[in-house]
């Protein structure tokens, strides 16, 4: 993902962003293309790997982007800028779905994790899928650390400046983050750690 | 002495993200403190499996359906200026853009620019380790090494049958390189350090929480659980382990042999660690034990030869060997194995005859724990180890990036 991330971003300089604020539909083709599957895969680990919610966040997220990129001024970062946007309205969707999701569907949501202990929920599935749906499971409060972290590839300076909280809290959620992966997860350590 | 306890730090620790000072702080105190070494662990395996977040593509589609919705929001007059100082230019650009050499150009410049992109990343930023010429002349890749060089993660460093060279090992440690020998570095991170060995010896000296460096063999893999140990690898992939401090696991699934300091142990391909055992043992005992491990055997008799051999010859050290020989045998054998073993150094409370022989864990690690005092002389061990992970302190550097 990183990987992505540095061969995409040279493409969007200053004038594209311009180009954008200007209404310029190929600018803003172009700055979709470098960003569609990072922002898509925030969204799908934030939705419990549901694409199709993923798919309308991320739209949401390109949306709101356009209607007012004219409000960024380059006083951060443009990424800096966008994860906060990716980041807001992710959790606003999360909050505006919990409250319209009915009581028949939170019933279900959790008589489902009552019947199958998580080794048994997760022992057909592949690690990949083990991974994805526990940090789907995490507190938003310390799953989008770790997806800043792992999905953007920032540093505890730039996830802190996204979140507008200190390093030191941006340290404590992703201890908290992994140590709660860790313990979800904890029956796949010989494959996590021999495998590799 | 553990008054300040560093599990706050860990994920910063993991990601690199402590200062020099601080991360060996943390390092030091987790040599020392056994509390916060399992919540290493524990922030270790999260981190590890954070890593393994699949990269997940947007639907095709995604692009048509938003400008489905632009086109929505722009005819509702939210666009209408926006669309308006732009309109003309976009129509005269898009006009031509879409023309097919156009097209085709634009696609040559922007495959060429991320392949460029991509190729510099990838040259610029490769974690490597330092490695020093020690005698001869050791190569990295093609290129010789004439004073200091550095080896990139997946490149190969060799020595012919003159040359020899210590690479430093991030700031965990230190290796050397004997004459004959080809090494890869196949990864380092604060979770994990790792290098190849295809053939020749190495001679290792860890300072670090265990499990964090490791030596694949084509027969085995080598976690190091500190301090210090030489590896060596014939033509065969077959390799000898020998431990001269701390402890080292060799490993190949889920067949794993625990060698302390003054112990080695050989492993073959296909087959894996042997069984570790004293080098102070007798002579008939390392030749039979190598029987048992490595010698096909046709049927259950010609096996016994070379078990009663062990049994014989074995001291009370050697319960080392005896403990592991429990899970490798089967039936009549293993009970053989359990009553000598008994006879050497009977077993702690709550351990049985029957668990045993049935191979239960918990006892058997109780019985271990038991037996681990004749093994080595640990407190003398511990002193020595933070000794000199103190004194290395100050002249050891971390990742750096290959300049």
């Amino acid at each position: 993902m990183e990987r992505l991330a540095v061969m995409s971003e040279p493409l969007i300089d200053e004038r594209v962003i311009k180009d954008c604020q200007q209404g310029d539909r190929e600018a803003f083709r172009l700055l979709f293309e470098a960003y569609k599957d990072r922002v898509f895969s925030m969204a799908v680990y934030s939705f419990h790997g549901d694409q199709t919610a993923a798919g309308d966040v991320t739209q949401q997220i390109f949306l709101k982007l356009m209607t007012s990129i004219n409000q960024f001024r380059g006083e951060s970062q443009f990424t800096t800028w966008l994860h906060r946007l990716v980041v807001n309205t992710c959790i606003d969707e999360q909050r505006r779905r919990k409250r319209h999701l009915g009581f028949g569907e939170t019933f279900a949501l959790h008589t489902t994790g009552q019947q199958n202990p998580p080794e048994r929920r997760y022992e057909r599935r592949e690690l990949s899928a083990f991974v994805t749906a526990a940090i789907s499971e995490l507190k938003p409060k310390f799953r989008m650390p770790v997806l800043l972290k792992y999905v953007e590839g920032l540093s505890y300076e730039e996830i802190a400046d996204v979140l507008g909280c200190s390093k030191g809290t941006v340290a404590s959620r992703l201890n908290r983050g992994h140590k709660e992966l860790a313990r979800r997860l904890a029956h796949l350590r010989d494959q996590v750690v021999l495998g590799e | 002495m553990f008054a300040k306890h560093v599990t706050k730090d860990l994920s910063a620790y993991c990601h690199g993200e402590l200062s020099p000072h601080d991360a060996s702080g943390v390092a030091e105190h987790l040599i020392g403190c056994p509390r916060c070494r399992v919540v290493f662990e524990e922030i270790k395996l999260g981190v590890k499996l954070a890593e393994r977040l699949p990269e997940k593509k947007a639907p095709d589609s995604l692009w048509q359906d938003l400008e489905a919705r632009l086109d929505a929001h722009a005819s509702a007059g939210e666009f209408a200026s926006a669309r308006k100082v732009a309109s003309d230019r976009s129509i005269r650009t898009t006009a031509r853009i879409w023309q097919p050499r156009f097209l085709a150009i634009a696609a040559t410049l922007i495959l060429a620019l991320g392949l460029g992109a991509f190729w510099f990343y990838k040259q610029e930023s490769r974690p490597s380790w330092e490695v020093a010429r020690l005698n001869g002349s050791p190569r990295i890749g093609s290129a010789r090494i004439n004073d200091k060089s550095r080896l990139a993660i997946g490149q190969w460093l060799e020595t012919d049958n003159v040359s020899r060279a210590k690479i430093q090992v991030g700031s965990i440690g230190q290796v050397e390189i004997d004459p004959n020998s080809r090494v890869k570095l196949v990864q380092t991170r604060p979770t994990e350090h790792r290098l190849e060995l295809a053939r020749g010896r190495l001679s290792a000296h860890i300072w670090a929480p265990p499990r964090l460096f490791f030596v694949d063999t084509p027969s085995a893999v080598a976690a190091d659980l500190g301090c210090a140990y030489t590896l060596e690898v014939d033509d065969e992939g077959g390799s000898l382990l020998r431990v001269t401090s701390g402890w080292v696991a060799l490993q190949l699934k889920n067949r794993e042999s625990m060698v302390p300091a003054g112990a080695a142990c050989a492993t073959r391909r296909e087959i894996g660690p042997g069984t570790p055992y004293f080098e102070d043992s007798s002579e008939n005992f390392r030749q039979a034990l190598s029987k048992l491990d490595f010698e096909p055997h046709d049927s259950d008799w010609s096996k016994i030869p070379a078990l009663n051999q062990v049994l014989m010859q074995a001291r009370p050290r050697d319960t080392l060997t005896l403990w592991h020989l429990l899970s490798r045998l089967e039936g009549a054998d293993r009970s053989l194995v359990y009553e000598r073993l008994a006879a050497l150094s009977p077993p702690p409370a709550g351990v049985t005859r029957d668990g045993v022989l049935q191979l239960d864990d918990e006892m058997l690690k109780a019985w271990k724990a038991a037996l681990e005092s004749t093994w080595s002389n640990d407190s003398g061990l511990r002193k020595a180890w933070i000794k000199i992970w103190t004194g290395a302190l100050g002249r050891v550097k971390g990742v750096e990036r290959e300049k």
